[in-house]
């Protein structure tokens, strides 16, 4: 296999089982724990997640590469990726709205949470950290948001089980939830060590 | 015309606070770059001396590097030293590795890791679990693997990725020396 | 008295991790020692601290549309000033903590008191929620640390005591690994909050007794 192919996969590969942006990496729980309570809801909200990460990814990469590097400004790389997503997610919002609107309707109720999701800006800051160029960038920023799609979808479809099961009060609503979100973390686990080569 | 004025508004707040915002950020920066340049450059001569007893002679080096590990090879009267840069678990091992011009370890020292605490982070530690297994390369040559692998140097409890991350740069360090002691005697 | 009540809350009643269930990513993430516990507790204090303080000054200034990113700006502003100045001073913990200091501007604890609390309160009550907020944070850090560093490494003080080896507790070899793993951060989280939401109800209830 040519290192290209092979660097290719590896990016896939990790970012969706071995650093499962959300079960390994912790990027992005609070949407994570917020919008799983159903199955469908879970499936739109990753898909508008993955969306936004590869736009993010590539709108980021060509702020830091062509405006903060040359300006030697990287101390604003954080103000400045930030602002840059919620510019994004509004823009992406009114073109949605505009364009194509079945797809606003299936993913505009999330778009507004996007901004302050850390798997986002993670994986913006993630990009320039690993010194990734344009295309890997944008792989690497959708690979990730696959890998939270799967992660969340598995996880609504345990808690959709969960709310019919007795447990104690204490532990009813969130703390179970966390604690199924840990053994499904723990078989992810399973990923680790899985290489291509 | 209150709704011209109204967004000028808006626009000029917004860019008044990210103006000051900068402004601020570009002093802070000035003031800490320098010691975060220091930190790093104190770091790597910390590393550079743990592997080197002549460390300041050592000078930066051509090297010809075909794992892509190898990020700087430094070369003095009595060895070589080569700061690698390996994917462990939890992100980059950025190490260094002194290799005498005989091509045997003469220490590797871990500059940064963000590996498990209390597992592999354990390889990077000043303890004596994390001295026992560095000390464990020192003296090794040709090819190197962990004992987990059936050679000779140690695994880390419970960090056998660590530990084959870290045996991934020593080798891409090893290689890179005997290329050059190679080269060097060809010419 | 009004300052009891607002210590209370941040503590505990209106704990962000516990109760209201904010900031997770770095509660899960860096709580595999106490001393990235204290880190990342302090400088998100001093954030928030700062933060509320700029927003509650500026409250009338800021146009409403655009408040929100208005509010990143300054939240940005300060998580990169504490990034830098972790780099230059205390290098290691900046390592620890890695991506996830920067990552402190998403973190919904901070525009979450932003919104809620100091663009409708003033100044010093604003600073001060910041202070219990942050407190509070700190605490459900702290709490998760202990019990993942026992349970995972059998140390207590990891990074700060004993020359950063932390004291051992448990002897080497005998303890579950699996807890500073992600594993253990969603488990330990998940039995914390029990934990929080029984002494809240309690704590309630005797209350209301004591109000009969």
């Amino acid at each position: 296999m040519s290192a290209a192919v092979q660097s290719l996969l590896g990016i896939l590969l990790s970012a969706i089982l071995t650093e499962n942006f959300i079960l390994v990496k912790f990027y992005g729980i609070c949407p994570f724990m917020g919008v799983s309570k159903k199955t469908d809801t879970a499936l739109g909200m990753g898909m508008a997640v993955t969306f936004v990460m590869a736009i993010a990814s590539a709108a980021c990469w060509a702020v830091n590469e062509l405006i903060l590097i040359p300006l030697e400004l990287q101390y604003m790389q954080t103000v400045a990726f930030i602002l840059v997503i919620a510019s994004i997610v509004q823009v992406v919002e009114m073109f949605l709205k505009k364009t194509v609107p079945a797809l606003y309707q299936a993913l505009g109720v999330y778009l507004p949470l996007i901004t302050t999701n850390c798997a986002v800006l993670g994986v913006a800051l993630v990009n320039v950290q690993k010194g990734y160029n344009f295309f890997l960038s944008v792989l690497n920023g959708a690979a990730g948001g696959l890998g939270f799609t799967l992660a969340i979808v598995l996880f609504a479809s345990i808690r959709e089980r969960l709310d019919d099961e007795d447990c104690p009060e204490s532990f009813k609503g969130f703390p179970i939830a966390l604690i199924a979100a840990g053994l499904l973390a723990l078989a992810f686990m399973g990923f680790s060590g899985l290489k291509i080569s | 015309m209150k709704s011209t004025r109204y967004i000028l508004r808006l626009v000029l707040t917004l860019f008044l606070i990210t103006a000051v915002v900068a402004g601020l950020l570009a002093t802070v920066n000035a003031v800490t770059a320098p010691r975060i340049a220091a930190a790093q450059q104190e770091k790597l001569q910390k590393a550079l001396k743990s592997v080197l007893t002549d460390a300041e002679q050592a000078e930066t080096v051509e090297i010809s590097d075909e794992s892509g590990m190898v990020r700087t090879l430094y070369a003095s009267p009595s060895g070589y030293a080569a700061q690698v840069v390996t994917p462990g678990f939890g992100g980059d091992i950025t190490m260094m590795v002194g290799v005498s011009k005989e091509g045997r370890i003469l220490g590797i020292s871990i500059i940064s890791q963000t590996e498990t605490p209390g597992l592999g982070a354990v390889s990077a530690a000043d303890s004596a679990a994390g001295h026992s297994f560095r000390d464990s390369f020192t003296g090794l040559s040709g090819f190197v693997s962990v004992s987990k692998d059936g050679g000779e140097a140690d695994t880390v409890t419970g960090a056998t990725i660590t530990s084959r991350a870290v045996t991934a740069g020593v080798n891409a360090a090893l290689r890179c020396v005997a290329d050059r002691i190679e080269q060097g005697a060809a010419q | 008295m009004n300052m009891k009540k607002q210590f209370k809350e941040g503590l505990l009643t209106k704990n962000p991790v516990l109760v209201q269930l904010l900031g997770m990513c770095s509660t899960l993430a860096i709580t595999t020692s106490l001393f990235n516990g204290i880190g990342m507790g302090l400088s998100v204090t001093f954030i928030l601290i700062c933060s509320n303080v700029l927003i509650s000054a500026l409250r009338k200034v800021i146009p409403s549309n655009i408040r929100i990113a208005a509010y990143i700006v300054i939240i940005a502003g300060f998580v990169t000033i504490v990034d830098l100045a972790l780099q230059a001073f205390l290098p290691q913990l900046s390592e620890n903590l890695g991506v996830f200091i920067p990552l402190i501007v998403v973190n919904c604890i901070i525009l979450g008191r932003a919104e809620a609390f100091a663009s409708k309160n003033g100044v010093v009550a604003s600073a001060l929620d910041g202070l219990f907020q942050g407190i509070g944070y700190t605490a459900a850090l702290i709490i998760m640390c202990v019990i993942r560093e026992f349970l995972g490494s059998g140390t207590f003080g990891g990074g700060i005591l004993n020359g950063g080896e932390g004291i051992r507790i448990l002897p080497e070899g005998s303890p579950a690994m699996l807890m500073i793993m992600p594993v253990g951060g969603f488990l330990t989280l998940g039995f914390v909050i029990a934990g929080a939401q029984w002494l809240v109800k309690r704590l309630d209830k005797k209350e209301k007794e004591a109000e009969k």
